[in-house]
This record gives structure tokens, C-alpha cells and sequence, in this order.
């Protein structure tokens, strides 16, 4: 059972729905709810996502139907039907989404059923009730609904091209960065990725994504309804992959992705050292500073799961860093916890990271000083220190504690305004090393 | 103003949630035409009772309510809903921190907690997690106050949280004050003042008239008058208060500098001004009963407020007009000296005050003279700086206003007459922009999260108000003087926005008149 949070790194569905038809193409949401819910939701991811504005139609652009307590008596399904009509006319967009807060769902309003009449004029809809999850669920509500009702049913499959899932707008603060990088890392080996959001994108290319071979999902917590929506509309088989960072990463992620569609392997491994080599041209330049002043730092990554454990590997396996202590913030179940400890077997470093799961940010400091030897005012004690705290912008006072250095790259991210920027691949690594040493000579 | 303002009565706090505006004041949210035809619409209702067919996102209560208690010291804040609600606060951490470090206070950092309703809360209720959030709250932080705002999901399944908190007070050493502040209940997002005032006067304001044990301090302050200052306002108590201390009462809006310039024109008069109640401590608020005098800066945020403490202290109140521009500073302050009998000190501030602003202003005016601007925001707010534009030879082309209530009546017709152009709407940029569109004006003003889409139809934009600004009394006029100046040296960044960044409002809408969007409301 799900318990109280403090300081959550969520919103809710409904949140997670704007901000996912904040980034599909010329989309505009319309919302059943009470006339706050939309504009303060997609202010989360406005402020932060890294400022990642409202997309298209967001903030208090979003149409709503804007109930109040008379229509908690009396319903609002005739209120929803004039706001639908109306904003067919007032708002230029090629797809309408209609979704759904706790206030009408909890009333018993059938908000899909009443978008559903106007299915012949590019409106669709999704249940989306804060109660019914957080930001994920929102995201593959919304996703399912694009899946069922938009994308068209294809027998002719392309071999070669693949739809990327899991990658939540937003709640990936460098989501439009990734997808790019991702669509280049994969366009290397001759594959076509479809992401949905981001460069390039329309509704009428979404319409064709039927055609895809694979799904690929690149979250455990996010994109697994979606993928599954596929598979049963659309025949499309799925694997579940993770955000590739850094050479190590990217390396076994385009190596899963060719295997999995058959790119011969020399094309894989070709491409690979090509990228290898472009990466390690670049980062020779700090190897001097690196080893000069020792950059390298033990690390603490506090993020979800989408990010923790590509950034401890990263960390760890590329950079040098020490990974002292992962936390994960989004994994319940002890199923899936126990499945994403696994994950970390493939960190090469000798010092290997304790990986814990808490969703109490207050806790990390603890468990950081019960991981060590107490200071008992000692003339000599060890510790881990120079540390580093690779994590949302929810962990500075962590880090301040700690007398770390400190990066935010998971949500929310307040501090850093991120535009095309990325983690994923070989070149949002380097980013990311640009991002992390930053901090360590900002002051010089 | 005041005038309308005396005809509330207050006296609410016995019940655990307060009335919303609509029902206690009453509100315009929908109307576009002419102040003076407002102003008549207002008075007989009518401007009461309007909707929208085309209806876009604007705020909800429970931000405003919880924008005003999440700022007190040493303070834990509970969300008792699913996710959504105040996840804001993801993304404002730092925000509170520059604010405080803004005004002095002590670093802290700023905790707030989720009660995480699901779908099975909705069914069984949620109020075993909100005891384990406050147990969790007391024992892991050991604040002052530990805040609980009641979101939509609750107030539709009737969790009695007032029952839980007078039971977990007794064992609990912190102050629990839970807020009313369901969306749902208004539409008038400022009864969410409303609502925090109210948890505020029942669980945080000492019960007590001043004076009386629990406020050993206030006696020593009380007496010591020692500037001479002119007293009248006697307590219910019948005591006299020489304290010259007067409270002002600060809004979300406010930024330091906004605090800085007021106390400095205040206490010019020998008075001893201090702020309240944002960012104030427990202590600070169990003292909020020994002022000699509480003076509003925004109508729209505080008469209940100011109203309960009139009933519970005796304190009388201020409710007049907000300090930006000339004219309006001038007489806000007049109306506090009149108060204590020092008038001639007033006009001696004044007559300085204005004489050095005005010279430097002029090279400013030279420049802003023929320029037209449209301001949007709040009502009191945008009435004032609209006010001071016009004051600077600029051409006021019309004011767009979140609500109007009884608290701008007469301020209507005051800023250039009854003709001025106004449209009502919280929020509804699709409106705005329709309007915009027509009358291109060459700057906007604006509140948060309507300048963005001003700058996609390729308008410069300066904002309303902002932490880092000082927009009010003297020094504030001249900075926003200074800002509308700025913002006309380079118009580029509008201008590529606006020819690379598409709104998405269809040709229909943008060639329609949106008084037709505007109808007579069913019910509620």
C-alpha cells in the first residue's frame, strides 16, 4: 500500500498527462477539472523540468472545463461537451486530448465516453485522475489512448525501425536532448526510431507508427502499458532496455538493439568504436586537470529509476568515480526492487555502491552517516570524501551537508536551465562530464 | 474603499472552514467592456453572473492558500491529496530559500509532504496516512507549525481531518492548522487567502485580546510610545495602545525590496512598521494582536484577516488602496497618518519624497511619453501600476483583471475615467491575446504565466511583480519606470518569438469579439 511521501518527486496522472500532450506535435489538451488543476500541473514541469516551458498549449492555455461545486451535484459531462465544441473551434491543433481530474472522475463523469462522440474530428481521451497515479500512469494513460485511437493499424511491419517508449517529457528533464541522441545513436546502425516528442515529429507521423518492428522501453517504471497497447493493437513485440550514458552504456545498448533486429554485427561494432573514439578525443582534454587536482569523487546518486543506475554506471565505469551509494526513489514492489539491484552486477568499479530504496529524501543523509564509521570526533577518520551528489535539484541540501560537490540531472531540476541539452549516448556524456567538472572549477 | 469594506462582518472562525468569496463577497469573473460600466454592472450584480462558453486553466485555492502558510518559519507542509496538488513545490524550494535569504531570515530547508491518495484512499478515506504524516512531521523535524492543506479528494469524501488534528494536538508539540482549500469550492481563487487566514486566526493567532497572559511581550511594547505618536483605537479591553507598531500585511507579491521601501516610508512618519504575516515565525504570529493599527497592501489578499483581528484585538485596519505609483503611494500613506493625527509629518515626506522622485523620473517619462502599454494581473494591482503608466505620459490602453470585487469599485473610473477598457478573466490568455491582437500595444505588463504567450504575438513583456523587483512605494515607482524604460531599448526577443512561435489559437478565434464568448451563467 502506498504511503505518504515527503517531497515527492511526482505530480500526478493528470500532470504527467499534460506534460506528455505538452510534447506531442501541435496537440492540445482539454481538461475536466476544476479550473486550477491544469494550469498549476503543467507549472510543475515548467519550473521543474529545467524550464521547460509549456510546449504548445500548456500553463493557463489549457482549455478546462473549469467545474465547481454544482456540477459536483449535478455532473459535468454537459459541461465537457461545450468545452469540447468550443475549443474545436477556438484552438488550431491536430490532436485534441481530453483528460480527466479527480473532482468528475470521483462523481462518475465518463469523460472518455463523452470525447468519443467527437472521435471523427481528432479528439480522443484518457482517464486521468491524480488518485490514480503519479506521473507515469498519466503518461501511459495518455500514451494508450494515442496508440488505440491515432496510430494506424499497419500488417506491413518495417525492419528496420523502432518506437521509443519510456522516455516521460519532463519527468526526463532532458528528454528532447535524449531523443535526439537516441534517434542518432540508433540512426548509426541503420535504424529509423520513431520517439514521438521532440524534433521532426507531427501527429500524421504518429499516425504511421503502426509500422514500427520493435518497441523499445526505456524505463522499468514508465511505457510498459503503452508498450503493451502496442503489442495487442498493433502486433509489435517490445524489449525493455534503459537510457544508455556514456561509451559502456551506449555500447550495450546499440549491441541489445542490433541484435534484437538483426543489424549484422561488424556494422554494430564499427559504429560503436567510431563513437568510442570521438568520446575519449574529446574527454583527453581533461585528463590533466582530472589527475592534476583529482576529479575523481565518490559518488551518490540520488534519482529515479530511469536514471540511477545508467548515472552510477556511467559514474562508475567511464569516469573513474567511486560509487558509493545509489538511491532510488520510484520502485515499490520488492519483486522489481530486487530485479533492479541485479542491474548494478555490471559495475566494474572494485568499490561496489550500496543501492537502497527510499523515497524520503531526509533519509539519504542518514543512511550516508550510518554507512560510515560514526565521527566521534576522531584526529584521524576515513570517510567518503571528496563526494560527489549526482541527483535532483531536491538533493542540494544533501550535498550542502556533506560538503559535496553537486549536479542536478534528475526531476525536478530548478537550478539549471536545460534546452537541447542530453545524458544519453556518447555525446550527452560528455555533456554531463562538462556539467559535473563545472562545478569543481566554477570558483577559479 | 473602506466604505465597502465596513459593510462585511466577520466572526467566521467558529466554524472550521470559511465561506467562499462568492458567497461572502461576491465576484465578477467574466466581463469585457467599460469601467463605468462595470462599476454599474458590480453594484446592481449583474456582473456577477456570468460565465464562459470557451473556458481556459486559471489558479486554484489551494496554491494561494498554501503559498501563503508554506512560507512561515520552521513550518512542515502537508498536502493531503493525491500527488498533483502542490507539486509546484517541487520546483520553488529555491525560490523560498532566496526569499528568506532576501529578507535576513535563517537558511532552512523547506520540507513538505504528500499524503498520496489513491484509489483505495477514495474509497476507505485518507486519514490513517495523514496520521502517520504528521507523526512523521513531528518526530523527523520538530517544527513550529505543521500546516495541512485539505485538497479536492478529501473535501468530495469527507475526511474529517479537524478531528484527527484536535486529536493529535494534544500529543503533538507542534501547532496543527489545517486549511480548507478544496479547488473545487471556488472559483474565485482568492478565497484561498480566505482560507489560510482561517487556519491561521484558529490555530496559530493566540486566542487571547492583547495583553493577556499568553502575550507577556505585547505589554511591554504597548507602552513604550515613546515618539509621541498621536492614539486612538481603543481595545475591546478599553485599553489605549501608544505603540506605534504597525503591522503590514504582506502578500505573496511582495518581494524584500517591496518591504524595505514601505517600512522606510512608514517609519518616516515615527511609526514602527513591521510585516507580516508572510515569512513570519510562530512567535511572530501569536503577536499579531499589538499593533496599534493593521493597514493592508493588497484588498484583495487580507480583509478577512484584518476583519477577524478588528473582532478578536480591537486592532482597527486600513483597507485602502495598494502603494505603487505616485498618487497611490501618497495616499496610502496619507490614510495611515491620518490615522495617528500626523498629517503634517506626512505631507512634509510627501512634498521630498515626490520632488526628488519626479526629477528623476523626468528623463524616464521623455522617453515612455506617447508609448502604449495594457496591464494584466490581480485588481488591485493592475488598477495602481496602470495608474503610475498613465501618470508617465503613457497611453493606457485597457486592463485586464484576474476578478473584481467590491474592494475596486471606486477605483474603476479612477485611473482615467470610465472609458478605460476592461476585460475580467482569471487566467484566459486566449482572450487576452484576441484582445492584444486588436489593440497592439507597444509593452505589456503582466502576471506570471500570461507574459509568455504577449511575447509569442510578439509584444515586450515586463512583468507585474517578481522577488527579485521593487515595484512598490517611491524607490518602486521609479524601478518600474526604470523596467518599462529597459524593455522598449530592444524589442528583438518578442519580435523572434513572435515569428517563430506559433499560439495556437485558430484564425476563427482570433477574428471573433470575445464578448460573444461571455454568457449568463445556468447556476452556482
Amino acid at each position: 500500500m502506498s504511503d505518504f511521501i515527503e517531497r515527492a518527486k511526482f505530480s500526478c496522472a493528470l500532470g504527467g498527462a499534460l506534460t506528455t500532450i505538452e510534447s506531442l506535435p501541435r496537440a492540445v489538451p482539454i481538461v475536466h477539472a476544476a479550473g486550477g488543476c491544469a494550469a498549476s500541473l503543467s507549472g510543475t514541469y515548467n519550473l521543474a523540468a529545467g524550464y521547460r516551458g509549456l510546449g504548445y498549449c500548456g500553463g493557463t492555455m489549457i482549455p478546462t472545463t473549469n467545474i465547481a461545486e454544482n456540477n459536483i451535484v449535478f455532473g459535468g459531462e454537459d459541461r465537457l461537451a461545450e468545452q469540447i465544441e468550443s475549443t474545436l473551434r477556438a484552438m488550431d491543433a491536430d490532436l485534441y486530448v481530453v483528460v480527466s481530474g479527480c473532482q468528475v472522475e470521483i462523481i462518475g463523469d465518463n469523460t472518455v465516453q463523452v470525447a468519443s462522440r467527437y472521435g471523427g474530428r481528432n479528439v480522443i481521451g484518457a482517464s486521468t485522475p491524480g488518485f490514480s497515479g503519479n506521473t507515469y500512469r498519466g503518461y501511459d494513460s495518455v500514451m494508450t489512448s494515442v496508440i488505440r485511437n491515432v496510430v494506424r493499424r499497419s500488417d506491413e511491419k518495417e525492419p528496420r525501425t523502432v518506437n521509443i517508449l519510456g522516455v516521460v517529457p519532463g519527468h526526463d528533464v532532458f528528454f528532447r536532448g535524449n531523443l535526439d541522441e537516441l534517434r542518432r545513436l540508433l540512426g548509426l546502425i541503420g535504424v529509423k526510431a520513431n520517439a514521438f516528442f521532440g524534433t521532426g515529429e507531427s501527429v500524421e507521423s504518429i499516425r504511421g507508427y503502426g509500422s514500427a518492428s520493435l518497441n523499445v522501453v526505456l524505463s522499468a517504471q514508465a511505457g510498459l502499458d503503452s508498450a503493451k497497447a502496442f503489442e495487442a493493437e498493433h502486433a509489435i513485440p517490445f524489449i525493455q532496455s534503459e537510457l544508455p550514458i556514456g561509451p559502456s552504456g551506449s555500447a550495450e545498448f546499440l549491441r541489445r538493439i542490433g541484435g534484437a533486429l538483426g543489424v549484422p554485427v561488424e556494422d554494430v561494432e564499427s559504429a560503436i568504436e567510431r563513437e568510442t573514439r570521438e568520446y575519449y578525443s574529446y574527454l583527453e582534454r581533461i585528463v590533466d586537470v582530472y589527475t592534476d587536482l583529482d576529479f575523481q569523487r565518490w559518488a551518490i546518486v540520488a534519482a529515479d529509476s530511469y536514471y540511477a543506475h545508467a548515472i552510477t554506471r556511467f559514474l562508475a565505469n567511464d569516469l573513474g568515480w567511486i560509487p558509493f551509494l545509489t538511491a532510488v526513489h520510484d520502485i515499490e514492489g520488492e519483486r522489481e526492487q530486487a530485479e533492479y539491484v541485479a542491474l548494478f552486477a555490471d559495475v566494474t568499479s572494485e568499490y561496489k555502491p550500496k543501492v537502497i530504496f527510499e523515497r524520503n529524501p531526509s533519509r539519504l543523509l542518514d543512511e550516508v552517516r550510518r554507512a560510515w564509521a560514526d565521527n566521534h570526533n576522531d584526529k584521524y577518520r576515513d570517510s567518503p570524501s571528496p563526494a560527489y551528489v549526482v541527483g535532483s535539484v531536491i538533493e542540494r541540501g544533501l550535498a550542502e551537508a556533506l560538503g559535496a560537490g553537486f549536479l542536478s540531472v534528475a526531476f525536478p531540476v530548478s537550478n539549471r536551465v536545460v534546452l537541447n541539452k542530453s545524458a544519453a549516448g556518447w555525446r550527452g556524456a560528455l555533456t554531463l562530464v562538462e556539467d559535473l567538472l563545472t562545478n569543481l572549477v566554477s570558483a577559479r | 474603499m473602506s466604505k465597502y469594506s465596513d459593510e462585511l462582518s466577520y466572526g467566521f472562525t467558529s466554524s472550521v472552514a470559511p465561506p467562499v468569496r462568492e458567497t461572502r463577497i461576491g465576484v465578477c469573473s467574466a466581463f469585457c467592456g467599460s469601467c463605468g460600466r462595470l462599476r454599474k454592472d458590480v453594484r446592481s450584480g449583474c456582473a456577477m453572473l456570468q460565465r464562459r462558453r470557451f473556458d481556459q486553466s486559471g489558479g486554484c485555492q489551494l496554491n494561494l492558500a498554501s503559498g501563503i502558510v508554506s512560507s512561515f518559519t520552521n513550518t512542515v507542509m502537508i498536502t493531503h491529496s493525491p500527488l498533483g496538488c502542490n507539486s509546484r513545490f517541487a520546483g520553488m524550494s529555491g525560490t523560498r530559500k532566496t526569499m528568506r535569504a532576501s529578507k535576513g531570515k535563517i537558511n532552512e530547508e523547506f520540507i513538505w509532504l504528500h499524503t498520496n491518495m489513491d484509489e483505495i484512499d477514495v474509497v476507505q478515506g485518507g486519514i490513517e496516512k495523514l496520521r502517520r504524516a504528521i507523526l512523521y512531521a513531528q518526530e523527523q523535524y520538530h517544527p513550529d507549525i505543521i500546516v495541512i492543506a485539505n485538497g479536492c479528494v478529501p473535501g468530495i469524501i469527507g475526511d474529517d481531518i479537524d478531528s484527527l488534528v484536535s486529536e493529535l494536538q494534544e500529543t503533538v508539540s507542534a501547532r496543527i492548522a489545517p486549511i480548507h482549500c478544496e479547488g473545487f469550492k471556488s472559483r474565485y481563487v482568492a478565497s484561498g487567502y480566505d482560507s489560510a487566514y482561517h487556519g491561521v486566526l484558529r490555530c496559530l493567532v493566540g486566542p487571547c485580546s492583547r495583553g493577556d497572559n499568553d502575550d507577556d511581550n505585547a505589554d511591554d511594547d504597548v507602552n513604550d510610545g515613546d515618539k509621541g505618536v498621536g492614539v486612538d483605537s481603543a481595545g475591546k479591553r478599553g485599553r489605549r495602545n501608544n505603540s506605534g507598531i504597525v503591522n503590514l500585511f504582506n502578500v505573496g507579491s511582495n518581494s524584500s525590496g517591496d518591504e524595505a521601501e514601505l517600512c522606510r516610508v512608514v517609519g518616516a512618519l515615527g511609526l514602527k512598521p513591521r510585516f507580516l504575516p508572510l515569512h513570519a515565525s510562530l512567535d511572530d504570529l501569536k503577536r499579531i494582536g499589538e499593533a496599534a493599527l493593521n493597514v493592508s497592501v493588497c484588498a484583495t489578499h487580507d480583509d478577512y484577516l484584518l476583519g477577524h483581528l478588528k473582532e478578536r484585538f480591537g486592532t482597527p485596519y486600513i483597507i485602502d488602496t495598494l502603494p505603487i505609483g505616485i498618487k497611490n503611494t501618497n495616499a496610502w500613506l496619507r490614510r495611515i497618518a491620518e490615522h495617528f493625527h500626523l498629517e503634517v509629518e506626512a505631507e512634509r515626506v510627501i512634498e521630498r519624497e515626490n520632488a526628488e522622485l519626479n526629477s528623476a523620473l523626468a528623463p524616464i517619462k521623455e522617453r515612455l511619453k506617447g508609448k502604449s502599454i495594457f496591464v494584466g494581473g490581480g485588481e488591485t494591482r493592475i488598477l495602481t501600476t496602470a495608474e503610475f503608466f498613465h501618470s508617465l505620459g503613457m497611453r493606457l490602453l485597457g486592463v485586464k483583471a484576474h476578478n473584481v470585487d467590491r474592494f475596486v469599485e471606486d477605483m474603476l473610473g479612477d485611473v482615467t475615467g470610465d472609458d478605460l477598457f476592461i476585460e475580467v478573466a482569471a487566467g484566459m490568455p486566449a482572450e487576452e491575446i484576441n484582445l492584444l491582437n486588436k489593440l497592439k500595444p507597444d509593452l505589456y505588463c503582466g502576471h506570471i504565466g500570461a507574459n509568455g504567450w504577449v511575447a509569442r504575438l510578439g509584444i515586450p513583456c515586463i512583468p507585474l511583480f517578481g522577488q527579485g523587483f521593487n515595484f512598490m512605494g517611491y524607490s518602486g515607482a521609479f524601478e518600474l519606470a526604470r523596467k518599462a524604460d529597459k524593455a522598449l531599448r530592444n524589442t528583438n526577443f518578442s519580435r523572434n518569438i513572435s515569428r517563430h512561435c506559433a499560439l495556437p489559437l485558430s484564425v476563427e478565434w482570433m477574428e471573433s469579439d470575445i464578448k460573444d464568448n461571455i454568457k449568463e451563467r445556468e447556476n452556482a
